[in-house]
Parts: structure tokens; C-alpha cells; sequence
């Protein structure tokens, strides 16, 4: 099974002539996962549904490279595009409820990638589905094909729509807060099958998360985003444990830990993405901004195995 | 009304967990706000042919400036809970008791004592404000609904709101809509301090909110708490929110309280399974993935026979099929629903 | 405890509350360019029939045999009808009864509507089977037809096109209202203020009431066009206001027998109804835009 691996070169994503993603860099190794981290509106969802190439022109301006395997998703067309999807890449969704037609049962939604993208037959799907289910760990799966979506408890059809996204064995998941709707216990049981079916292929993952504390857990790599850039980046152990960018320390700062003291939330807020200041982006919340903090942007500088967008370091 | 000298069934050893039997005024102190004595709950499903026990046998007391955690999965029944203890349900079985007296049969007067010191903040926050006030009528209602201030103090005593819970004046003009999430929560949290409670309830108040926001309301609901000793009902599904901000926590799975006692205590040594199992599920800085619970929640209107964590309990034994295990009284702070708690009884180390 | 006055809920006056919101929803107005367009229009036909004497060339029943047929010309923009009169001062006087049959249908089916559907909606139980069940024998006849039928019992003539028009949009008012009314109770908001202690009938004024109104007149905003055209209707088949007056249904009826050879006879007064009636749906269309929370960009 050949590696995909991910290469995000000057990504600048606009929407309505807003920078959504501005100047976004990143490299992701195959068969390695990546968390990516940030707040509401930090943009890290559409980075992931960018590399889907599900967010195209003519909504967005989309300039750089997203190199996927070979394939350039900034520039390629739908026709080459569309084969790609749901087989090199498989995309997973929050909120499983939502992603399910309640109209198709389980068996129909198992068949459709099967039978677009390998053209296998009836038997074939219905004998591959009874497979998939049993691997993302689905008791009794024959019983299961013929249940609708409402049917099923929100953990068991976050388990199809793991199967459905897998059923062509892709190079790269991309997980979109897989597991925020699920209670904790089921969340480790899906993080758990993920990674395992991940490992299992090969692949490589993007997971979108809000949680830091699962990001230690779940993620090789860690991509800490603010205001539509990375503002930090590296080994996940490193970058959560050991924060070096203020805005990362601020997170890990206000993160529940069950000895925590004090919580140290970080003042102020988000600006819009409307109206952002220049220079650096997190400044106006920053304790140790100066002068050139505000005047210049900074670039993401390797620090270790860490690459930080800092002039403070 | 008479007050209560029901004998429980089980040896429920303190004083804390039993309302003194006195109707003296004085004894007020003593009586603990909240009690709730095997209360159930049921909703009939499938046209009435079944029912879905959403509470069973839930003991709980309140004491004044207590705060106390219920923490619960989805269909643990918190949110029906605090329902009930709110008397927006009414209890199926057992008794409710506010104070001396069970809310259900409040005369106008108590009623209204009732709405003003018990606050309850919605889990849904904008929906609980009218779109149509604006945050100055929303926080001056409640003010002018229990005579709290005069007519002109109302607009100081508004600012003194907004500045409590941490919200820049101008925002006084602005109506729910054109405000933040994290706004809104605030607006709620303001608006349940206006009639100057003694309680507040609270409905997953933090859930979904960005990290650093989270951050901010819960320092802001921990001061509050402790600078105007009120004590608290906090609903969440989060055991590090319990812990940070309650001294005391409920663990709820499928309508029945399991464990209870000090937060700190339960959580660094769980005497149900079900607590450890959650405890070992939340995400850690510090340790591993760990899939601590296998198999999914059992539906609540087809409990199994017996205990209804059986069925994932790697300790599950014969009899735990059998009996199903009421809240017992575990230590002078503690309580636990299991045949088979994880401490041995006797090693057992009071706060 | 304190007398009851001082707890019924005082602040600021009704008005000043009424003024407050009338201004947030004017600058959420201004916005829709849907809305201005629609107004626009709405403004100069309101102006043309207000000011409709000092506009008018000709005074709208002068009969000019010589003139008769005529197509537009200098001396009549519009041309002339059968009996020599100006079309275009008839159809500025025609804008005076169908703005007024308009208004004043809605506004009357309106209150009473909204009644028979907040007392169904706040009350429930019987009383709401009861009136609900009125209003829908009120709702299972097409609105023409009703109104065909009143005229044909009350007589023709305009105060009673509108009460024929007002008894027709009763149903549909309250059955709009009383689906609001069930809708708001049902929010939580509601349930909050019952559980802070807030006496019923505060809350059905405070919360309830406010929470329905914007429905309620973008639904009257709708309903001016459609009694514009009913009336039009009615008239047009004689049963409706009576000759002579100015009425744009007459004249359409009048021009009908003469579209081969006076087109602008129906066609003149045809064009004005239908132009009236698209700027009525535009600022309707915008005030529904500018006043519903998921479309004007409320914050999630």
C-alpha cells in the first residue's frame, strides 16, 4: 500500500475577500498523524476540508500548493479530483447524525463508495460491508446492514461512517472533531479504532480537534492554528507539553487539568478575520508583544524539532 | 406541612444526608436546602406499554453553600434530575423536599420564595433570553419581579450585574442576538444572580465553548460562588469541570446516583467502576489513550435485571446479575451503589 | 410584601419601547435593497392617491365624447376609456380605493384574527378546539368565493368589499397567530421566566406577545396585496365597488370588451395593479428578511 503523505505549501484561502487560511505551511510525514488545534474560527476545519478539495473556486481563491501524494488540489480539476476522493482520501465528520441520509440504510451507504470506486457487485458489497462493519468493531454486523441511521445510537454511526470512509482503504483520514458529539467513554472507544484502523492501513491522519489533552494522545504531530495561521508546530508531546508560542502556553494554560489550580484563561478575544491587525496576528493578546510583534509578521523558525511563528523566542 | 421522619430503608448514617425532623424556624440552618428522598421518575414510551425509568431511587441532599457536581453520560438522567428538583417535572415516586416543604404543593407565597433563591441557568442560553429584551430589561426583570431595588436603582444595580459577571456596560443597550456565545452565557449567569439567590443550577453551562471562554466562565462561577457562599448544582458531563469547580460530586449512570462524596476523594480513589472507567477515559497530559469501557449505554426503558452496569463491569459478579444495588453509605462523606466497591470497606480514609 | 403596582413590571413606557424597536427594525430595513425598491413603489402610489386631486389632469368622472378612445397622447398620458374620461386621473383616484380597501381589510381582519388566535393559542384545551374549529370552516372556502359570497348577501358597494375582504383573512390570521403563539410558548425562554416567578399574564406580555408580532405583520404585509387583488377580483366581476367610481377592476372590466381596439383601456389600469402589487410583495419580502433572525446574520 503505497504512503501518502501531505504537503501544504504558502496555502492562502480567501472567502469573500477575507483570508480564511493565510499563508499556511505544513508537511506531514506518511503514516504519521497530525492534530490539528485552535480555536472556533481559527480556520482549521476548512484546512481540512481543503485538502479534501472540498472548498474549490469559484467560493474561495485558493493560492499555494496542497500537494496530496502527487496530486496538487489547489490546481487540479474536479474530473481528476473527484476519483480521488473517498479513496486516497477519506473524510470523517463531527456530527454522524448529520452526515447519514436518513433515507439509505447502512448497507447502501457501505456500497455506494464500493460500488463507484472499485465497481464491485452486489454480493461483493454486500460481503465487503459485512467485513468493514466488523472491523470498526460493530457486534453481529449482518443484523446491522439493513438498519437506518435513526436506528442507531450516535457511537455505532460514527462507527459507520468510520467504515464508510475506509471502505476504499485511503492513504489519508481527515477526522473533523470525530468524537466532540459522543460521550467520553465511547470518544476512547473511536479514537482507540481509529488510530488501530489507521496503523492497520498504513495511512496517514488529520484529525481536527478542540481538545489538547486527546491531541497528546491521539497525534503524532501537532498543528497549533490562530486566526488562520499555524502559529506553531511539531512533535505533539513537544509542542503540548513543553509550549514555546504564547498562544499555545495560553491554551494549555486554560485547559482542564484535574489538579489545576487556577485556570489562566487568555484575555481578549479573537478580532474578526475582517478586520486583523498586521504584524503578528496574536499580538493585541500577547504579554510579551513589542514593537516589531506588531510591525512584522512573524515566520514560522525551527526551534528543535519545533517550528514556532515567535519573535519573543 | 409536615416535616419529614420517613425511615430510610438502608443504614444512611449523618446528618447530612438526612433532614433533622424539626419545623422550627431556627432549625433552618441545619435543614439542608435540597432533599431528595428515593425519587423516581418515569416517562411512558411505545403508547404507555413501557416506561423509561429516567430517575430510580436517587437520595441527595443540598446544604446551604454546598456545591455539588452531577456528572453523567448521555441517559444518566441529570438533566431530568434537576427537572425534578426544580419542579419543572414532577417526581413519579419519593419525595422532593425544598427546604421543610415539597415544592409541588407550595402556596403562592412559598412559590415565589422559591423562583427567587433558586436560580437556574439554561444549558441552551440564548434560548432562555428573550430575543425581543434587551440586556438591561432581561437583568432588570427579575430585579423588579421580587422588589429588590427601588425604580431608580434599577439601571446601578444592572451595571453592577454586568460588572459582576466580567461585561463592559455598553453592553446593557444590545440585544441577545447581536452578543457572543460566551456573552450570552454571561448574560445568563448575571441575570440568575439578579434576584439574589441562594442556589443556582446550572445546565452544562460551559459545554461546547472554546477553551480559553470555558476558561473564563468557570473562574467566574467558582468566584462567585465562593464570594457569595451560595451553593450550586453544577449539571456536567465533564469530570474535570466537576473537580475544578465542586466540593462534592454525584456520578449518575442510567437514572441512579452511583457514587457521591468529596470531588478530590472520588476521583483520585473511585469506589464504583463506572467512576474509575470515566475517570480513565478522559483525555490526559499525562497518560495513554485508554479504552477503559467497552459496549455501549443500555437503553433506559430495557434495563437488564440486576445491576444496570453489569453489562459493562469487568467486575461483574453472579449476584450483580441478581440485586440491584441501592446508594449506601460507604464512609461519613461517601456513598456508593455497587455490591462490590473497589476499596475494601474496611481500608476506607475519611476526608 | 410590596403593594402589587410597585411589582407589575414598570421600565420604559410602551412607547419608548415601541419607538426603540421601530428604529432597530428601520436600520435592519434600510439594509435590503428588496425592501427600499418595494417601498419605493409603494411610496409613489400612496402618493398619487393621497395627493390624487392635485395630480389628477382631469377630474376622474368628466365625460368627453369627443375624446372618447383615445389612445396616450399629450394631452391624456393614458389615453381614454369609452365615455371620453382620463385613464391616468382614473387610475390615480383607482389608487385611492385600492390602497384603502387594502389597508383597511387587512388591518380589520387582523385584530380580530389575531384575537380568535391568541385566545385559541393561550388557552388551549376547549376553547382552543372550539375556535380552532371555527376558523376552519372560516379556512374551507377559497377566499374569492367567500367574499363573492358576502357581497352577494351585504350588497355591493366599498365599506362592504372590505368587511367581505376582512371576514375572509380572519382564518388565516388566526391560524398563523395560534401557531406562533404555540411556537413561543414552547421556547425556553418561556420556561425560564415561569420558573423566576413571573405571573402569567406578564408573560404573555412581556415574552409571548413582542415574540409574535413580527410574523404577524409580515403576514399583514402579505395579505394588502392579495385583498388588493381580491377587491380588483370582485369589482372586475361587478361585485365589487359600483360604476362610477374610480376603481382599477371596473376599468379592466370596462377595457375588456375593447382590447382589439383600445388595449390601454385594461391595459393601463391592468399595468398599475400589477405594478402595485410587486412592490407590495418586495417590501413584504424585505420586511420578512430584515425581521427574521435566520436570515438577517444573527451570531449563532
Amino acid at each position: 500500500m503505497s504512503q501518502a503523505s501531505l504537503q501544504v505549501e504558502h496555502l492562502t484561502l480567501r472567502r469573500n475577500g477575507v483570508a480564511v487560511l493565510d499563508d499556511v505551511s505544513l508537511h506531514l510525514p506518511a503514516g504519521q498523524t497530525l492534530a490539528l488545534i485552535g480555536e472556533s474560527g481559527a480556520g482549521k476545519s476548512t484546512l481540512a476540508y481543503a485538502a479534501m478539495g472540498l472548498v474549490r473556486p469559484p467560493e474561495v481563491q485558493l493560492q499555494g500548493r496542497l500537494m496530496v501524494g502527487d496530486v496538487d488540489v489547489v490546481t487540479a480539476p474536479e474530473r481528476v479530483l473527484r476519483p480521488l476522493r473517498g479513496v486516497r482520501m477519506g473524510m470523517i465528520f463531527q456530527d454522524a447524525s448529520a452526515a447519514l441520509n436518513p433515507c439509505f440504510s447502512v448497507l447502501s451507504h457501505l456500497s455506494e463508495p464500493l460500488q463507484r470506486h472499485r465497481g464491485l457487485s452486489k454480493a461483493a458489497c454486500k460481503a465487503r460491508a459485512i467485513e468493514l462493519l466488523a472491523s470498526v468493531g460493530i457486534a453481529d454486523p449482518v443484523s446491522r446492514l439493513q438498519a437506518y441511521p435513526h436506528e442507531l445510537s450516535g457511537g455505532m454511526q460514527q462507527r459507520v461512517m468510520i467504515a464508510m470512509a475506509l471502505a476504499c482503504e485511503p492513504q489519508l483520514l481527515i477526522a473533523d472533531e470525530p468524537t466532540s458529539a459522543l460521550d467520553v467513554t465511547i470518544q476512547a472507544q473511536i479514537m482507540a479504532l481509529l488510530l488501530d484502523r489507521v496503523r492497520a492501513l498504513g495511512a496517514s491522519a488529520i484529525f481536527v480537534l478542540h481538545d489538547l489533552a486527546l491531541a497528546t494522545q491521539v497525534a503524532d504531530r501537532v498543528a497549533v492554528m490562530y486566526a488562520g495561521q499555524i502559529v506553531e508546530e511539531g512533535p505533539a508531546a513537544e509542542v503540548l507539553n513543553h509550549p514555546r508560542h504564547p498562544y499555545t502556553q495560553g491554551l494549555r494554560a486554560s485547559a482542564i487539568e484535574f489538579d489545576a489550580e487556577r485556570l489562566q484563561p487568555i484575555a481578549g478575544v479573537v478580532p474578526p478575520l475582517s478586520a486583523m491587525p498586521g504584524g503578528c496576528r496574536f499580538a493585541p493578546r500577547c504579554a510579551l508583544a513589542s514593537a516589531r510583534c506588531s510591525a512584522e509578521k512573524p515566520e514560522l523558525a525551527a526551534h528543535d524539532t519545533v517550528r514556532v511563528a515567535c519573535w519573543n523566542l | 406541612m409536615k416535616p419529614d421522619t420517613q425511615p430510610l430503608a438502608l443504614p444512611v448514617s449523618t446528618a447530612r444526608t438526612a433532614p433533622t425532623g424539626s419545623n422550627a424556624p431556627t432549625a433552618h440552618q441545619a435543614l439542608p436546602l435540597f432533599s431528595l428522598l428515593d425519587v423516581e421518575k418515569s416517562f411512558p414510551v411505545d403508547g404507555g406499554r413501557r416506561q423509561l425509568r429516567a430517575l430510580d431511587g436517587i437520595r441527595l441532599t443540598l446544604q446551604a453553600g454546598e456545591s455539588l457536581a452531577l456528572v453523567g453520560e448521555s441517559g444518566s438522567g441529570k438533566s431530568t434530575l434537576v427537572r425534578v428538583m426544580l419542579g419543572l417535572e414532577s417526581a413519579t415516586n419519593g419525595r422532593v423536599l425544598y427546604g421543610a416543604n415539597e415544592p409541588a404543593s407550595f402556596s403562592a407565597a412559598q412559590h415565589r420564595r422559591f423562583a427567587r433563591e433558586v436560580a437556574y441557568i439554561y444549558q441552551d442560553a440564548r434560548g432562555s433570553l428573550n430575543p425581543r429584551m434587551s440586556v438591561a430589561e432581561v437583568l432588570a426583570e427579575p430585579v423588579r419581579l421580587h422588589a429588590l431595588r427601588d425604580e431608580g436603582e434599577i439601571p446601578a444595580r444592572v451595571d453592577e450585574l454586568l460588572a459582576m459577571v466580567g461585561l463592559p456596560t455598553d453592553v446593557r443597550h444590545k440585544f441577545p442576538s447581536e452578543l457572543s456565545g460566551g456573552q450570552v452565557r454571561r448574560v445568563a449567569v448575571a441575570r440568575a444572580l439578579a434576584c439574589e439567590p441562594k442556589v443556582i443550577v446550572a445546565d452544562e453551562s460551559v459545554a461546547g465553548l472554546d477553551v480559553s471562554v470555558q476558561a473564563q466562565l468557570l473562574n467566574l462561577l467558582r468566584d462567585l460562588q465562593r464570594d457569595h457562599g451560595l451553593a450550586m448544582v453544577f449539571v456536567t458531563h465533564d469530570l474535570g469541570v466537576a473537580a475544578y469547580l465542586c466540593e462534592r460530586v454525584a456520578v449518575m449512570y442510567l437514572g441512579r446516583i452511583v457514587e457521591t462524596g468529596p470531588t478530590r476523594e472520588v476521583l483520585q480513589a473511585p469506589l464504583h467502576p463506572y467512576t474509575q472507567a470515566l475517570m480513565n477515559a478522559f483525555p490526559r497530559f499525562d497518560a495513554p489513550l485508554s479504552v477503559s469501557l467497552q459496549g455501549e449505554i443500555p437503553s433506559a426503558s430495557n434495563l437488564p435485571k440486576g445491576c444496570r452496569f453489569r453489562s459493562r463491569c469487568v467486575f461483574a459478579s453472579e449476584e450483580c446479575q441478581q440485586t440491584d444495588p441501592a446508594q449506601m453509605s460507604y464512609s461519613a462523606l461517601r456513598q456508593v451503589a455497587c455490591l462490590t466497591p473497589l476499596t475494601p470497606l474496611a481500608a476506607v480514609v475519611p476526608a | 410584601m410590596l403593594a402589587d403596582s410597585n411589582i407589575r413590571a414598570s421600565g420604559p413606557s410602551p412607547w419608548q419601547r415601541l419607538t426603540r424597536h421601530l428604529m432597530r427594525s428601520w436600520q435592519l430595513l434600510r439594509r435590503q435593497q428588496k425592501a427600499m425598491a418595494g417601498m419605493g413603489i409603494v411610496l409613489a402610489f400612496v402618493v398619487a392617491a393621497v395627493f390624487a386631486p392635485v395630480l389628477a389632469p382631469y377630474p376622474p368622472t368628466e365625460q368627453n365624447f369627443m375624446d372618447a378612445m383615445q389612445g396616450p397622447s399629450a394631452q391624456h398620458w393614458m389615453g381614454t376609456d369609452s365615455f371620453g374620461q382620463d385613464i391616468l386621473s382614473r387610475v390615480f383616484y383607482g389608487a385611492r380605493s385600492a390602497l384603502w380597501i387594502g389597508f383597511a381589510s387587512v388591518a380589520l381582519g387582523l385584530v380580530v384574527g389575531v384575537a380568535v388566535g391568541l385566545l385559541a393559542g393561550l388557552r388551549g384545551g376547549r376553547t382552543e378546539w372550539v375556535l380552532m374549529r371555527v376558523v376552519d370552516g372560516l379556512l374551507a372556502f377559497p377566499e374569492l368565493i367567500m367574499a363573492m359570497a358576502f357581497m352577494a348577501v351585504l350588497g355591493l358597494g366599498m365599506n362592504n368589499v372590505i368587511l367581505a375582504l376582512a371576514l375572509s383573512f380572519v382564518g388565516p390570521f388566526a391560524r398563523t397567530v395560534r401557531a406562533d403563539v404555540l411556537q413561543v410558548k414552547a421556547r425556553p425562554f418561556i420556561e425560564a421566566a415561569r420558573l423566576m416567578g413571573v405571573p402569567e399574564r406578564e408573560i404573555v406580555r412581556r415574552h409571548v406577545l413582542p415574540n409574535i408580532a413580527s410574523p404577524i405583520l409580515i403576514q399583514a404585509g402579505m395579505r394588502i396585496s392579495i385583498a388588493i387583488l381580491l377587491a380588483s377580483g370582485l369589482s372586475f366581476l361587478g361585485l365589487g365597488v359600483v360604476p362610477p367610481t374610480p376603481d382599477w377592476g371596473l376599468m379592466i372590466a370596462e377595457g375588456r370588451g375593447f382590447v382589439s381596439m383600445a388595449p390601454w383601456m385594461a391595459g393601463m389600469p391592468g399595468l398599475a395593479l400589477a405594478t402595485l402589487l410587486i412592490g407590495l410583495n418586495l417590501m413584504a419580502e424585505g420586511l420578512r428578511d430584515a425581521l427574521d433572525p435566520k436570515t438577517r446574520g444573527d451570531k449563532p
